[in-house]
């Protein structure tokens, strides 16, 4: 049962989660729509060749001719990773003039996995970061302020959260003598976007909760990152405490296949050479990815040593590295096809016209709506038998 | 009323709609083909329930 207090209480946490997360909440949101079809826009702008046409069941290069690739254009480079892209047949091979340095000066080489021809030489991320979806990407994501930024944003996200519960408890009240879906539109301007808020808010309840949830989990991605490293690792890479990332590498194709035999029925998705800022300094770090719709989607670790390309060790994935996993498709949209973007869209300017709607009520106004409160509260206190002293 | 059918009054269609959500976000994630319909189609349920309310509001 609520009561007069608590419906208050609830109001201010609705109120005061919502004002302060609101403008970011709005910059997320717009950022998010072109995101949404990144992949889409990133194909129309694309300045390197498209795949070559060969039949779907056309074998993959042997990775190590690929990487031969990249490394022929930047020989005194470092390999930094090897990632295998999931829509087409290519392969991003990213390089490092200087190991650790993957931020700030690295960039990637994309080359056709089937025939091993670079495709696209990309400029560096820090440049790219100043293009049109580098831009969106950063004000949705970390502001141009990295980890700063991310845990700002994944707070904000929380807020996010915090407001769209204690808006569903006040849902409750608000609707005690309406029906579902009562909008009021020949009253007050205020009271027709009042109603719209409500319903508009309920509907997209569910929706804008997992968004929400899986946004904030994504914002935490590299601490939970560094916590597998500091957790997981260290125990397998007990023994090459002290030594230098090694030079000499063993075949980056016989350490997908160690990896492969490791976890039968898997495919290889993304590498982290030895060095790797999220890898480790003796390992290739190779991830698979399953088959099914799911599991392709939650990728597993496997550590090859570096030298010699045997396997070292099937790391465990934590809880909350899979849920991390399971948060980017549920927070992208990208798991459906083209109609799933855009219902995806379409719930996102709902998102907006209900963020909107609820700056609107609070600015224009704030009187009526305490007003409002008031008069709840007091109707619960006429509710419920008072105890006054006797 | 009786606070069975109160909670029902307020929170019946919210419900729905909400168990509707979890079933669409999950079939495309889970299962391809008609599953993927099954999503689209539950997803648009819900804009369409938005658009029914918004465009058409019931005089009172």
């Amino acid at each position: 049962m609520t009561t007069a207090t608590t419906v208050k209480t609830w109001y201010l946490v609705h109120k005061w989660t919502s004002l302060v997360c609101t403008l970011f909440l709005l910059v997320i949101c717009l950022t998010g729509l072109p995101l949404i079809f990144h992949h889409e826009i990133e194909h129309l702008f694309d300045e390197g060749k498209p795949v070559a046409e060969l039949p779907a069941d056309a074998p993959p290069a042997s990775l190590d001719r690929i990487v031969a690739q990249a490394k022929a254009l930047y020989p005194n480079e470092y390999v930094d990773y090897v990632y295998i892209d999931d829509h087409e047949p290519q392969v991003w091979v990213g390089m490092v003039p200087e190991l650790g340095k993957a931020v700030e000066k690295g960039h990637a080489v994309r080359v056709d996995l089937r025939t091993a021809e670079v495709l696209h030489d990309g400029p560096p991320y820090a440049e790219d970061r100043f293009s049109f979806m580098g831009i969106m990407l950063a004000l949705h994501v970390d502001l141009f302020a990295g980890l700063a930024g991310e845990l700002f944003l994944g707070f904000m996200g929380l807020l996010f959260v915090v407001a769209i519960v204690s808006g569903v408890v006040l849902y409750g009240p608000f609707m005690k003598k309406l029906e579902f879906g009562t909008v009021r539109a020949a009253r007050s301007t205020r009271l027709k976007w009042l109603d719209l808020h409500n319903l508009l808010g309920i509907v997209t309840l569910v929706w804008a909760f997992v968004v929400g949830l899986t946004g904030v989990i994504n914002e935490l991605s590299t601490p939970l990152f560094r916590l597998w490293q500091s957790t997981e690792l260290p125990r397998i890479l007990a023994p090459y405490q002290g030594r230098p990332v090694p030079t000499a590498l063993a075949s980056v194709q016989q350490a997908a296949d160690t990896a492969m035999k490791a976890l039968p029925d898997r495919e290889v998705s993304f590498i982290a050479y030895p060095g790797n800022a999220f890898g480790s300094p003796h390992h290739y770090i190779v991830w698979l990815r399953g088959n099914t719709p799911l599991t392709s989607k939650l990728n597993s670790p496997v550590l090859v040593d570096g030298v010699t390309g045997e396997l070292s060790a099937v790391a465990r994935m934590p809880w909350y590295l899979t849920a991390l996993e399971i948060s980017r498709p549920l927070h992208f949209g990208d798991y459906g096809g083209m109609p799933l973007k855009i219902l995806w869209t379409l719930l996102d300017l709902v998102t907006i016209v209900v963020l909107g709607s609820g700056l609107y009520l609070w600015i224009a106004r704030r009187k009526a709506t305490d007003a409002r409160v008031a008069e709840l509260v007091r109707r619960h206190q006429q509710a419920t038998p008072q105890r006054s002293p006797a | 009323m009786t606070p069975r059918q109160r909670f029902w009054f307020i929170w019946g269609m919210p419900i729905a709609l909400g168990v509707l959500s979890v079933f669409g976000l999950l079939a495309a994630l889970l299962g391809t083909g008609a599953w993927h319909w099954a999503s689209w189609v539950s997803l648009s349920i819900l804009l369409l329930v938005i658009a029914r309310y918004w465009w058409f509001p019931s005089p009172r």
